[in-house]
């Protein structure tokens, strides 16, 4: 892992462009971004809605393509990578908080974090052990065996969060954490995710326009438009 | 931790395990996964269940009417204790054609290897009942002290009867259609006065009900010459090579035919699906209930993938290839399959015992049993690809909308 880290960015971003579709309908929600984020950093990105947030945070996270330019995830290159590549890198890179929990309604708490551990190599023993020592870092070790239906709001982001550590992936992206959660929940959730990763010194990239948790971050970086705007 | 890590994307090539304990570990934990995601709807799980099962009833009961009409056909070949048969040499199926010289009888005699060869008389007769009317019989005659033959599946009183003028055996089943038949009851058949003797059980054939009698009464009955018959069987000595002396026998025998049982049997078989409406009516029927389970275990499946969509979409996300996908869906595919088979099998198996009759019989023999979970598997498999190609379209950057 440490030759990952060596050059002190976690993300690197430079001339990125993405357009949706072609011809008349063509929109382009990148406009040339450059933007980073240092290893062990808090990252939020915000902005209004359609301002191309979602994007970026999709191309980080390997989940779509770049129409052009660079984004490098610690020392590699993602942009130029094939298709089939995109699985063992998101697996081994990163871990994901997504705005409606996302949790599998048919896994119990810790087997929705072994999941990932096991996708990641671990013995399904381990995977277990290691879920419930992150559902105890996260507050819930109790809620181990219930269904996500069984769970409020903030114990699901909870879950979602021990999940996205599982195995501490470098880079943690967490698109509209709080967006579900009442406020006090939202920040308590945020915070929480904000010391896991210093503990585990996972680089975290949050998009967010909730601007009670902004406070919170390391680092602000508003887009708008397609372009950033503001660090 | 790093201890338990078998493989990451950063562990340098040298230092990565075999890539099968991997792969391993991937499909156990694919399969809980699919395990879980196939329980946890359980009004899903059950309406994709019941297609399997209504998939597994209709074609094994369609295909046990089936086998059933064909062993009806094929019963009294198997069972006339033969293993060679001369038969009139248009002869296509077991229906009295064109008579056999018995020079044909006599000639089998002579040829080395046979141990016995007796001659059998088969044709259609109509027996007369007491309240006026008359049903049809196909009529057997064979010869004693053998009886080659038949009758066979005796309910009720002894073969031997036969012995005696004018005695018949009449199928069980029969007795009430035929003027409630009794041992000792007094009918005309073909205008001639018979004696019912004794019964036999289940001996109905796609036709009229066999009725047994001793070989020369038979003649008699059916105005045959003393010189003809219908078929003569043949028996081959211990040690002898059936293939040999019916090759003997073919040269021997000009102008009819050879046949060992199972050649009369295909014989008979190809006739009945070639030339009858049986293989078109029954396999239409089984076909129509496969087709009506992939559709609804089709529909079931894609509804599931489309239901779960998001979940596909996180577990994209989250590190999941397609092929780890496929594998969830084409698992779930055989649970389905395997699940439904055994249910589906267990009824088939009632509903044969509720309805079995000496009309009727779902012959279902053990091949069907253990093939039918694999036909399922494989329906269920191909029910899953409509799933399997939307799960292959389905983005992982879905989750972040």
């Amino acid at each position: 892992m440490k030759n990952l880290l060596n050059n002190g960015r976690a993300v690197n971003v430079r001339g990125l462009n993405k357009i949706y579709g072609s011809g008349a309908v063509a929109f382009q929600a990148l406009k040339d971004v450059d933007f980073h984020a240092d290893v062990g950093e808090f990252l939020m990105l915000s902005g209004p809605s359609g301002s191309g947030k979602t994007t970026l945070l999709s191309i980080l996270g390997c989940v779509l393509r770049p129409t052009s330019g660079e984004v490098f995830l610690f020392d590699r290159d993602i942009a130029p990578a094939r298709e089939d590549e995109m699985p063992s890198l998101r697996i081994n890179l990163i871990g994901f908080v997504f705005q409606g929990f996302n949790l599998i309604a048919s896994l119990s708490a810790s087997e929705n974090i072994a999941l990932v551990l096991q996708l990641r190599g671990w013995q399904p023993k381990e995977a277990r052990r290691e879920a419930m020592k992150l559902l105890t870092d996260v507050g819930i070790p109790e809620k181990g065996n219930s269904l996500p239906r069984d769970l409020s709001g903030g114990q699901r982001q909870r879950v979602a969060i021990a999940r996205a550590m599982a195995g501490r992936p470098p880079l943690i992206l967490a698109d509209e954490p709080t967006a579900n959660l009442d406020g006090h929940t939202g920040l308590q959730v945020t915070t929480m995710l904000k010391e896991l990763a210093r503990v585990h010194g996972s680089t975290v990239v949050v998009v967010t326009h909730d601007n009670r948790i902004f406070h919170l971050a390391d680092r602000l970086v508003h887009i708008e438009d397609g372009r950033i705007r503001k660090e | 931790m790093t201890n338990t890590l078998l493989h990451t994307e950063t562990q340098a090539a040298g230092d990565r395990p075999s890539r099968s304990p991997v792969r391993f570990l991937r499909m156990r934990t694919m399969t809980r996964v699919a395990m879980r995601m196939i329980f946890h709807d359980r009004l899903k799980f059950a309406g994709t269940l019941f297609g399997v099962i209504f998939a597994v009833v209709l074609t094994n009961q369609q295909l046990g009417v089936f086998l059933g009409l064909l062993s009806k056909n094929t019963m009294f070949i198997d069972n006339a204790g033969a293993e060679l048969w001369i038969v009139p040499a248009s002869t296509k199926t077991l229906q009295a054609g064109k008579p056999l010289p018995m020079s044909a009888l006599y000639t089998a005699r002579t040829i080395p290897g046979v141990a016995w060869a007796e001659p059998l008389l088969f044709g259609g007769a109509t027996i007369s009942l007491p309240a006026g009317g008359s049903e049809p019989l196909t009529l057997i005659g064979t010869t004693a002290a053998h009886w080659r033959g038949g009758p066979w599946n005796v309910v009720a009183g002894t073969v031997d009867a036969l012995r005696t003028p004018e005695t018949m055996f009449f199928e069980d089943s029969e007795r009430d259609k035929l003027g409630g038949l009794n041992i000792g009851s007094v009918r005309e058949v073909n205008g001639h006065r018979t004696i019912a003797a004794g019964f036999t059980w289940g001996l109905l054939p796609f036709g009229p009900s066999y009725a047994f009698t001793e070989y020369d009464n038979a003649r008699v009955l059916m105005g045959t010459p003393s010189d003809e018959t219908s078929f003569v069987l043949i028996g081959v000595a211990p040690g002898a090579n059936v293939d040999s002396v019916e090759q003997a026998l073919a040269a021997s025998i000009h102008g009819n035919q050879v046949l060992s049982t199972s050649e009369f049997r295909s014989l008979v078989l190809n006739y009945l699906l070639t030339q009858t409406g049986i293989g078109t009516t029954t396999g239409s029927s089984t076909i129509m209930g496969l087709l009506i389970g992939l559709i609804i275990v089709s529909l079931s499946m894609f509804s599931g993938v489309v239901d779960n969509i998001r979940e596909f979409g996180t577990l994209k996300a989250i590190g999941c290839r397609n092929r780890d996908l496929a594998f969830v869906l084409l698992l779930q595919a055989t649970v389905y399959a395997m699940i439904g088979s055994v249910i589906g099998l267990r009824l088939v198996s009632l509903m044969s015992d509720a309805i079995r009759s000496p009309k009727l019989a779902l012959v279902l023999p053990w091949q069907v049993f253990a093939a039918t979970p694999f036909a399922m598997a494989f329906l269920c498999g191909v029910a899953s690809l409509l799933a399997l190609k939307r799960i292959r379209k389905v983005e992982p950057g879905m989750v972040f909308r």
